[in-house]
């Protein structure tokens, strides 16, 4: 690649990554993730204090010893207290003037229902009520379980489905990984449209400011168009790294954490296999290129032929209505990844990096079909380039009206 | 056959956009190491003919060759261009706006970054160097563009309306920093539609009008051909005397009218009327006419427009 190419590239990825806006969009993405994973540990941590010492007057004799362990694991302090007559009310007494939160009554009924008395001096979080019910329900179970001669643990912690495909057709709807396709091909949506837009109104800056004429007096008008996208492209790469590390990390790091300071949102782990690997990442990242290849083509040829900034927006809103099928197909194609519809769609290099992320993360697709759908792609990025360079060349000098198709179709056949 | 003798070559080009044609057969050369002036009033096709020079147009018809070369091989390196409408990256410093250029140019980072300081400092602008564009006046701006064209020292300058938007103080500088290219050998084209300007600067002149050359010569010798042609007189009384078959136009500057004669016509003639229709004359003097009223003879009062001399009033800015 030629000199220039380079330094138009280090002009747009610098100016870019050091400017405020990239600063704060790039760290502020994952400071946000972080505040909604630290907020709220920190209050159940706090919560969680105020309601140490508990009580537990077991009258069934069986239970505290299952319940107990649950409790210390949760930060409750828990003691033990020998069934009375009078036990209710004397630690009644003790909880109102000493330092006691407040106790527990179980009987010869809990066994049965699940039924209990809590009684406490001021009202637990909701979760922690969760977490008092579910420590005695589950309690209760494992000592009937027991005594019918179960495997009362392995029951407990959900049981063993194991999955066998018959056919390759899979559907997935209300499981994580649903989500990760459905919002990951979003997210892709709003990266490459976020960064092509850039490129678009970049061109047209550098149209309005008049700038243009002195570069493409100096290099040649398909090489600024590529330095500009390439730079532009490794700003949004930079970005998304710098997102996914931060996530991997936080997530990672995070959600055990969590876990470990409240182990009731133990099922919040059930996520963490759900997230993509390091294979999906680099898909992932893979797609963004190719869709930003093709769509900042596409809005550098608008830049290029529009003179202000609303009709550039005219000019782009065709392709932004266009990009609406597959949004609005992601839910269908997932579900249904392999259908000859979501194959057609997904095939269709304009929508494939939303409609095959889609079909990879449910599990819909053969390799053959990525490998066809990156092929296609990178045909439509090289004519996109040739026809948008042909655009760009002629209309980035020029000044007054906005061409129409057929003068567009001249200034391609021209250039 | 490709000339090394001349910079700048444009044979019969010609440039049409839809039915408007803004530059018609255009013959038109520049030697090497001169200094050389294409003026026309606006609209008659100088930015035209500079965008083709530059390779950023291509005529239609006919051939343009810079510095014995197609346009797109050698404009890169050896031409500095200055278009009229000049830009900025606005949120650039002024060194990193001038060494992007200076790189774009094939000049190495760290040398383009040691000229921008140089030029930015020989320019009064070395406390600007490392702020934002934006931040400077227009002026300086300007100036920085200058520094834009001339960073990877070509060979060849092309500056399209070079002076203007500049205050007299700083067209004196640019006007300096121009002979001081040419006496270093630089070939150097530049377009303007104020003509003492031209006449002061340039060495050779191309005149168009309606997208058509009028002249094309070297000015001293253009001047002598023309000599002539311009009778300034000042005198009291009524001004019958000057309507007569000798005169083409008059204009006034200065409370002096100047009289453009037509080809051939005899001077004497007028002075004789003048004497003897009783006028007081304090002075009848042949000058060497100014390039404005050349122009004028060639082109016609009215193709003149407003090619910055309004009839009435010279703008001496010195």
């Amino acid at each position: 690649m030629s000199v220039n190419v380079w330094a138009v590239i280090r002009r747009e990825y610098l100016q870019r990554v050091r400017s405020k806006w990239f600063v704060i969009s790039t760290l502020g993405g994952p400071l946000l993730i972080l505040l909604l994973m630290v907020v709220p540990a920190y209050f159940l941590v706090r919560g969680g204090q105020a309601e140490q010492k508990l009580a537990i007057v077991d009258g069934s004799n069986v239970l505290y010893e299952r319940i107990a362990p649950y409790l210390v694991n949760e930060g409750l302090e828990v003691e033990e207290e020998r069934w009375y007559p009078d036990v209710v009310t004397s630690l009644r007494k003790e909880a109102t003037e000493g330092d006691l939160w407040g106790f527990i009554v179980l009987d010869e009924l809990t066994l049965d229902t699940g039924e209990a008395i809590v009684y406490v001096t001021t009202r637990p979080s909701p979760i922690r009520q969760l977490t008092l019910q579910s420590a005695i329900t589950r309690a209760v179970m494992e000592y009937q379980l027991e005594r019918l001669g179960v495997d009362a643990e392995a029951l407990l912690s959900g049981g063993d489905l194991s999955l066998e495909l018959l056919s390759e057709e899979r559907t997935s709807t209300e499981e994580p990984q649903f989500w990760v396709a459905y919002l990951g091909a979003f997210f892709l949506y709003m990266v490459i449209l976020f960064y092509a837009d850039s490129v678009m109104r970049a061109t047209l800056e550098e149209k309005t400011s008049r700038i243009v004429e002195v570069i493409i007096s100096s290099m040649e008008p398909w090489h600024l168009m590529l330095g500009k996208i390439l730079g532009v492209g490794a700003v949004g790469l930079t970005q998304l790294l710098v997102w996914i590390v931060s996530g991997f990390l936080i997530v990672a790091g995070g959600i055990p954490l969590l876990v470990s300071l409240s182990p009731g949102l133990i099922p919040v782990e059930t996520l963490l296999p759900a997230l993509p690997g390091i294979g999906m990442v680099t898909l992932f990242v893979c797609l963004f290129i190719f869709g930003f290849f093709m769509y900042s083509g596409l809005h550098a040829a608008v830049g290029a032929m529009c003179n202000t900034d609303q009709e550039a927006q005219q000019v782009r809103l065709p392709m932004v209505m266009l990009l609406v099928i597959p949004i609005a197909m992601v839910s269908v194609v997932i579900v249904q990844p392999m259908t000859a519809m979501s194959t057609w769609f997904s095939l269709f290099p304009l929508f494939s990096p939303f409609l095959i992320w889609a079909r990879v993360v449910s599990g819909g697709i053969p390799a053959w079909q990525i490998g066809l759908s990156f092929l296609l792609m990178l045909f439509t990025v090289l004519a996109i380039a040739w026809i948008a360079g042909r655009i760009y060349k002629v209309g980035i000098l020029m000044a007054g009206k906005r061409p129409t198709l057929p003068e567009l179709w001249r200034w391609v056949k021209e250039a | 056959m490709i000339d090394t003798r001349y910079a700048i070559r444009l044979s019969d080009v010609t440039k049409r956009f839809g039915n408007h044609t803004a530059v018609s057969e255009l013959n038109f050369d520049v030697p090497r190491g001169a200094i050389c002036g294409l003026i026309g009033p606006n609209g008659s096709g100088k930015t035209t003919c500079l965008r083709m020079i530059m390779g950023i147009l291509h005529p239609d018809v006919g051939s343009v060759s810079l510095l014995g070369a197609t346009p797109d091989d050698v404009r890169r390196k050896r031409v500095g261009y200055l278009p009229e409408e000049r830009g900025v990256y606005r949120k650039m410093t002024c060194t990193e706006f001038l060494t992007f250029l200076a790189e774009i140019r094939g000049v190495s980072r760290t040398e383009g970054w040691k000229r921008s300081n140089d030029w930015l400092e020989r320019l009064g602008l070395g406390g600007w160097a490392d702020r934002r564009i934006e931040a400077l006046s227009k002026g300086m701006q300007q100036k920085v563009q200058f520094i834009g064209t001339v960073i990877h020292e070509p060979e060849l300058l092309i500056l399209d309306e070079p002076f203007s938007g500049l205050d007299p103080l700083n067209q004196d500088v640019l006007e300096e920093i121009i002979r001081d290219f040419h006496s270093k050998g630089t070939t150097i084209l530049l377009s303007t539609h104020l003509m003492d300007q031209a006449e002061r600067i340039c060495e050779r002149v191309c005149l168009i009008s309606n997208a058509r050359k009028v002249l094309d010569a070297d000015l001293k010798e253009l001047k002598a051909k023309e000599r002539t042609g311009v009778v300034v007189v000042r005198f009291e009384g009524s001004n019958q005397w000057l309507e007569g078959p000798e005169i083409d136009c008059i204009h006034e500057s200065n409370g002096e009218l100047h009289l453009i004669l037509k080809d051939g016509a005899d001077h004497q003639s007028i002075l004789k009327r003048g004497l003897e229709s009783g006028v007081k004359i304090y002075r009848f003097d042949l000058v060497e006419p100014r390039l404005h009223e050349i122009f004028v003879r060639h082109a016609g009062t009215e193709s003149v427009g407003d090619a910055g001399m309004p009839k009435n009033v010279t703008l001496e800015l010195q």
